[in-house]
């Protein structure tokens, strides 16, 4: 699994969503301080306003001594829900008028300050360049629950800002964990994809493993069918020519010649016959544990003469086990591949044979067992051959060689040898670098032999 | 175009102290000058003084030499004057008109209609009106203001002043509660 490529989820984090919409809130808190401490300076402005107004008012009342007229001024400031209390000293700091509740105390500053919540304004009533009076308005306390509501909507705007924040911060983070998770599918499933692809391979090259040898198995029996009628005609032609030999009149010896020339094409076609019938496995192998080294030592000089002088041949003969199969057909087989070789070189060249034992050797899948193996290898430097070539060689009757110099049965003959002997026959081959041969055959156990 | 204003009662009760209605009435005489405007040559020069003129018989007596003692009218000092008539050529800036056999009220205030001169009459003297006239209402010393009386003798009276009055007359009704 890739795990480098599913990175951690990134961008908002709770914790960075749940930063801001902090944030928000305190915004939303500052602004409404701000908001509550302007609109209450805004109130104090438009107290002294109201106060000034009132200073104006009361003037020519308070020179006329007309505290009636004073209470009315300050009366009318009762109607501004504004406003707690209210009064007029004159000069002398006397209480002339008054609205609101709450005792009136000097400061220290002598001015007059009502007692009681709130902010007080003060002003002069100046006449004449003088102050002859004094005017103040204490502030109504606003409602706690006004002031609330003024920032009601200030503090819902801030708490959804922030919701929707957080939300965001979630959304997203679960987005990214979504995301994960689906990268990780999407690896596993490649992962899954390629198996699959490689099944198919498999089995597509089972099928046509297996398709190759129904289709050996089919040419196996028509030519052991044909093979065994032909060898019976074979039988008749030969007693005939027995017969005609005895029973030649005296004086015609001239006609020996053509009876012993029959003889020899029938025994050719004989022996034709009988390698037929040992692909077809008509013919019962004699198969025996042997080494072969020995089958192989006993060749040597017949090889020798085959390939001819432009052909070197060079023996590597290493493998030390024993392993169970015909002798005849072996040394056929070794000798048909020898003669291949050769006639791959026309130009001379080397081959190689050589013996050689391959301990725990696992086969390509679906053809042999794994298991202990013995091989024999029969290499030239050839011409080699294509994959097209290579891929028909085993076919009987397939042949390259000019007409009438192959039977196409060479390579067909040893890959059934192979097969009737539990083993397997590999090409190895491309134009220009020669071909390797390769024949595997399983070990030779004694106490195994014995079961079997 | 009168507009009758309701105005205050005064604080200071007078019951049947004649003597203390006059001690109010001979303070309001020089306290109403700030709340008015007087044209620009009815004084000789900024420190002239502020001449208030008592005409016919004078009920205030020492009461009013004791009220102005001292004080000043718009930074300036006020000159008070008793007299027997009065004509264009006085200088009274503000003039309380009460009649006597020399110059009955009506003359007086015909002789300084149309100067800019404050013409003071009181109800418990005679019918006669001036600019402003004193009327004792609910034992209390009030007073009425002729505005279109004030314009005709170019003196402009502050709305604070006209706001106070217990009745109003003539333009302008600025000041008006």
């Amino acid at each position: 699994m890739r795990q480098q490529k599913v990175a951690p989820a990134r961008g908002l984090q709770p914790v960075h969503a749940l930063a801001g919409a902090l944030v928000l809130l305190l915004a939303g808190i500052v602004a409404s301080i701000y908001q509550d401490r302007t609109f209450h300076e805004q109130r104090l402005r438009e107290l002294t306003v109201q106060a000034e107004i009132l200073a104006a008012s009361v003037t020519a009342a308070l020179v006329f001594d007309d505290s009636q007229t004073v209470q009315e001024h300050v009366s009318a400031l009762a109607i501004n829900r504004a406003v707690a209390a209210a009064g007029v000293h004159d000069r002398d700091r006397n209480l002339i008028a008054s609205i609101g509740t709450g005792s009136v105390t000097t400061t220290a500053a002598g001015q007059s300050e009502p007692s009681g919540p709130g902010s007080t304004v003060h002003t002069s009533v100046m006449h004449e360049g003088e102050a002859i009076g004094y005017v103040y308005i204490r502030e109504r306390e606003e409602p706690l629950s006004l002031r609330i509501a003024r920032h009601v909507p200030m503090m819902l705007l801030a708490i959804m800002a922030a919701l929707f924040v957080a939300l965001m911060g979630t959304l997203q983070r679960t987005l990214h964990e979504a995301n994960r998770q689906l990268e990780v599918r999407a690896v596993t499933l490649a992962e899954t994809n390629q198996m699959l692809q490689s099944e198919m391979e498999e089995r597509s090259r089972a099928e046509e493993a297996l398709r190759q040898s129904q289709k050996m198995e089919a040419v196996g029996q028509l030519a052991g069918g044909v093979a065994h009628d032909f060898n019976n005609l074979l039988t008749i032609i030969r007693g005939n020519l027995h017969l005609l030999r005895q029973t030649r009149p005296e004086g015609r010896e001239e006609t020996d010649e053509f009876i012993v020339n029959a003889e020899l094409a029938a025994d050719r076609a004989g022996h034709l016959v009988r390698r037929l019938l040992s692909f077809s496995r008509r013919q019962p192998p004699s198969s025996i544990p042997v080494h072969l080294n020995d089958i192989a030592r006993g060749m040597q000089e017949l090889i020798a003469h085959s390939v001819g002088k432009n052909v070197q041949v060079v023996w590597t003969l290493s493998s030390t086990w024993e392993t169970v199969c015909d002798t005849n057909q072996m040394e056929n087989v070794i000798l048909n591949l020898a003669i291949n070789a050769r006639d791959a070189m026309p130009d001379g060249g080397t081959v190689t044979i050589e013996t050689v034992d391959l301990p725990g050797f696992e086969p390509e899948a679906g053809e042999l067992q794994p298991g202990d193996y013995v091989a024999l290898r029969v290499r030239d430097t050839g011409i080699g051959m294509s994959g097209d070539v290579s891929s028909r060689a085993i076919e009987p009757f397939f042949t390259t060689k000019p007409h009438g110099e192959g039977t196409g049965l060479g390579l067909s003959t040893a890959f059934a040898f192979a097969r009737h002997s539990r083993g397997h026959l590999q090409i190895e081959s491309a134009p220009g670098s020669g071909t390797t041969v390769t024949i595997l055959l399983p070990r030779h156990r004694i106490m195994s032999e014995e079961v079997a | 175009m009168a507009a009758l204003i309701v105005c205050a009662g005064f604080s200071l009760p007078l019951a049947a102290d004649r003597q203390l209605e006059l001690a109010v009435k001979a303070t309001f005489l020089y306290k109403f000058a700030p709340f008015v405007t007087w044209p620009a040559e009815a004084f000789d020069t900024p420190s002239s003084p502020f001449r208030l003129c008592v005409v016919g018989t004078d009920p205030f007596g020492a009461l009013l030499d004791d009220a102005v003692r001292g004080q000043t009218v718009m930074s300036r000092p006020i000159a008070l004057r008793r007299l027997a008539s009065v004509d264009r050529q006085s200088g009274c800036h503000a003039v309380f008109v009460s009649g006597s056999a020399v110059q009955s009220a009506a003359e007086a205030l015909r002789a300084v209609d149309r100067t800019a001169t404050l013409t003071v009459t009181d109800a418990t003297l005679g019918p006669h009106r001036g600019i402003v006239h004193f009327v004792i209402t609910n034992d209390r010393v009030t007073f009425d203001i002729d505005n279109a009386a004030a314009a005709r003798n170019r003196l402009s009276i502050s709305s604070k002043l006209l706001a106070l009055a217990r009745n109003v007359r003539g333009q302008p009704l600025a000041g008006s509660q």
